[in-house]
């Protein structure tokens, strides 16, 4: 029996107001309280694990959850498009494109790219490919990878040929909590270990790859210079997802932290281009934390069964409840994020040796090591 | 350090618990009678539907299967095979809580029936709880009445934690629950921890609670009791010790107020932070103790949070890091049982 939504909470009042009192200590104690507020929970990576696909990658989280992402490229014949002396014209021609009708914005300065030849599905299992979740976790990722555009317009082979990239990503496991950080993790990792074969044909002849693929092109290029500090020149986009409690800032919240949270983020960043430490922010959502759903815990004052009086209306009910001064009782959290707590965390993100920063170089330092 | 990102595992070489433990067993030296269809490589590891042999000399133990007019024996659950003499069974990697009568077990509310609960707990199927079958407030051993029924919600609503033991077994395997005892009832003041795994059962020899004389037991920390309450199910409940639940024992007279007060609230008491913090140490320690594959019962949970408290004791003084936190759990239990093994 598939759930229908994503992982209703299913926790007690008693122990959704108990975790809340633990998170609002200063500093938090987390479920695992090994873990400090800035702590992500460990994972083991590989890549290269799929033999048929272009770039692959498996993480998996200690608490089982675990994702495995395979990147696809095929040749795709290009729809024509006017080449870019002829953009004046365009217009009037591009009218009759179907491909430019499918809501694609238009291209950025190269004009190359479009963002067609990228398609991305996620799979969950339990969960059906158009319920809301998988679709919503697709177009976040799509669309954080797309944001600068330099991915799209690698795609270009010539004005007749383009690589169409399949992203196919897996949930392997039930998804215990929120798994969008994991896969875009994984997704990172995949993209930055995939190679694409090298092309031997020249301009606008039918393209011809050198079939060794030891001469392969990393799909993301690496810098020219050996040696240690090889970095790749750019590096995809990873998401990162921050929850809010009180005035403590929480990263890579689990299932039960998820549950009583104020608020959450997921904020999309990569490496920064201008200098080679701290990141740019690509974008921010908020995501609805399934604290809102919560049904409110009964006071002992309000439960016939422990020696109160039930209140004799649902409106007496609420006042009862808005005068209520104990800490011991559940009640969910109502309202956004403060802006400077929204300020707070952006900080902690992009900051040099930020949360960013350090998954950046660690899922780099996978592929190095 | 925020972030940790460790390797794949490499394969363990899963060590032959029978050999190991019970050393009474005869073990089948000769691997020539069996079929090649069980390679020695792939560690004893079946699939379901898997032949192990077509050898009629072996016998069918758990977790196998004959089918009728042959005498091939097949495989029913994922797990290690063992050989017994001449009996094969199969123990599975993971199994449900088989509930048994008299068993301790922590369960959920699922959902509220006219008379009854459906409880959680882990097993193949829901277990029920019905009306009749806990303390009612306000006299001990009252009949029910119809209030309530109406106010069954008031008792144990949706996913409300409650601690009960199995009171019979239904013909399909179903379990019906009571509580009707002070020291049963429903859970606050603490943290829930689920472990999967072959939970209770006669063949679970790896991980899991083992079903024994103490299942609830208080915990001395610096900052106060914790109690922990092991259900034979794997559900686990570590919360602060409240006096009175347990331990002095009520009189028959005073029952009616000890069950009217506290026992179905769901409002926690007032916690200091020591006691959060000790709470979600031994709660983050028992998931290591399964992570690691180690038997979790009284014994054990006592020795390795005491070591895990003086090592970190040792490790602030000394300012030498002795425990693994990037590990997480896990890798927290593992350096504690070293320093456990090192040490006896």
């Amino acid at each position: 029996m598939p759930p229908s939504q994503a992982a209703l909470v299913s926790l007690s009042p008693a122990e959704l107001s108990y975790l809340r009192s633990t998170l609002l200590q200063v500093p938090p104690i987390r479920l695992d309280h090994t873990k400090g507020p800035k702590d992500f929970r460990s994972m083991r990576a590989e890549y290269d694990v799929l033999p048929g696909a272009n770039g692959s990658a498996r993480i998996a989280l200690e608490d089982g959850l675990e994702a495995l992402v395979g990147v696809k490229a095929e040749v795709e014949k290009s729809q024509w498009r006017p080449t870019p002396a002829g953009r004046a014209s365009r217009l009037s021609v591009a009218a009759g494109d179907v491909e430019m009708k499918d809501g694609d914005e238009e291209d950025d300065g190269q004009g190359k790219g479009q963002v067609s030849w990228v398609e991305m599905s996620v799979e969950i299992p339990g969960f059906r490919d158009d319920d809301a979740l998988p679709v919503f976790l697709a177009s976040m990722l799509t669309e954080s990878l797309l944001s600068s555009g330099e991915l799209k317009d690698r795609l270009y082979i010539n004005s007749r040929f383009h690589w169409k990239l399949y992203i196919d990503i897996l949930l392997l496991s039930p998804a215990l909590s929120y798994p969008l950080a994991l896969l875009s993790m994984t997704t990172h990792l995949a993209l930055l270990t995939s190679r694409l074969p090298a092309l031997k044909s020249e301009k606008d002849e039918d393209p011809l790859f050198d079939d060794d693929w030891d001469a392969s092109v990393p799909l993301y290029p690496k810098e020219k210079g050996k040696g240690t500090g090889s970095k790749p020149v750019d590096r995809p986009p990873v998401i990162v997802l921050a929850m809010a409690i009180g005035q403590n800032i929480i990263f890579d919240p689990c299932k039960e932290e998820l549950a009583v949270a104020d608020a959450v983020l997921a904020i999309a960043c990569s490496s920064s281009k201008t200098s080679s430490t701290g990141s740019r922010i690509i974008s921010i959502r908020t995501i609805d934390p399934p604290s809102h759903l919560t049904p409110p815990g009964v006071p002992n004052s309000m439960n016939s069964a422990t020696g109160g009086v039930a209140p004799a209306s649902s409106a007496d009910a609420l006042t009862q409840r808005e005068l209520l001064a104990t800490s011991g009782v559940w009640t969910p959290p109502r309202g956004g994020m403060k802006r400077g707590l929204i300020g707070q965390v952006v900080k902690m993100v992009v900051e040099t040796g930020g949360v960013a920063e350090e998954v950046i170089d660690a899922l780099q330092a996978i592929e190095v090591g | 350090m925020p972030i940790s990102i460790l390797p794949p595992a490499v394969q363990v070489p899963i060590h032959d618990d029978a050999a190991a433990e019970d050393s009474d067993i005869e073990m089948s030296d000769d691997e020539n009678d069996f079929a090649p269809t069980s390679k020695k490589s792939s560690h004893n590891i079946v699939t379901p539907g898997e032949t192990i042999t077509t050898d009629p000399q072996w016998m069918r133990g758990h977790g196998t299967y004959i089918p009728p007019s042959s005498t091939t024996i097949i495989s029913t659950v994922a797990g290690t095979l063992h050989k017994t003499n001449k009996l094969l069974s199969v123990q599975p990697l993971r199994a449900r809580y088989n509930p048994e009568i008299g068993d301790l077990v922590i369960g959920r509310i699922v959902s509220v029936q006219t008379k009854k609960w459906s409880v959680d707990i882990a097993g193949p199927m829901l277990a029920s709880l019905p009306l009749s079958a806990i303390n009612l407030p306000g006299g001990i051993l009252r009949r029910r009445t119809a209030v309530d029924e109406l106010n069954i919600r008031t008792f144990f609503s949706e996913g409300d934690l409650l601690v009960a033991e199995v009171q019979s077994l239904h013909s399909d395997g179903s379990a019906s629950l009571h509580t009707r005892s002070l020291k049963y009832g429903k859970l606050r003041n603490g943290m829930f921890t689920a472990l999967s795994g072959a939970g209770g059962g006669i063949l679970s020899r790896r991980g899991g609670i083992v079903r024994s004389r103490r299942q609830v037991f208080t915990l001395q920390t610096a900052s106060g009791e914790i109690s922990v309450i092991l259900g034979v199910n794997g559900y686990i409940f570590v919360s602060k010790h409240t006096e009175g639940k347990e331990g002095k024992e009520t009189s028959i007279t005073k029952l009616e107020e000890s069950v009217s007060e506290t026992l179905y609230s769901s409002q926690n008491d007032e916690l200091d932070p020591g006691i959060l913090k000790e709470i979600a140490r031994v709660s983050t320690l028992i998931k290591g103790l399964v992570a690691c594959g180690t038997k979790v019962d009284e014994d054990m949970i006592v020795r390795v949070y005491e070591t895990a408290v003086d090592m970190e004791a040792e490790q602030v003084s000394m300012g030498e890091k002795l425990i693994d936190t990037a590990g997480g759990p896990k890798g927290v239990v593992q350096s504690v049982l070293a320093r456990l093994q090192g040490g006896s």
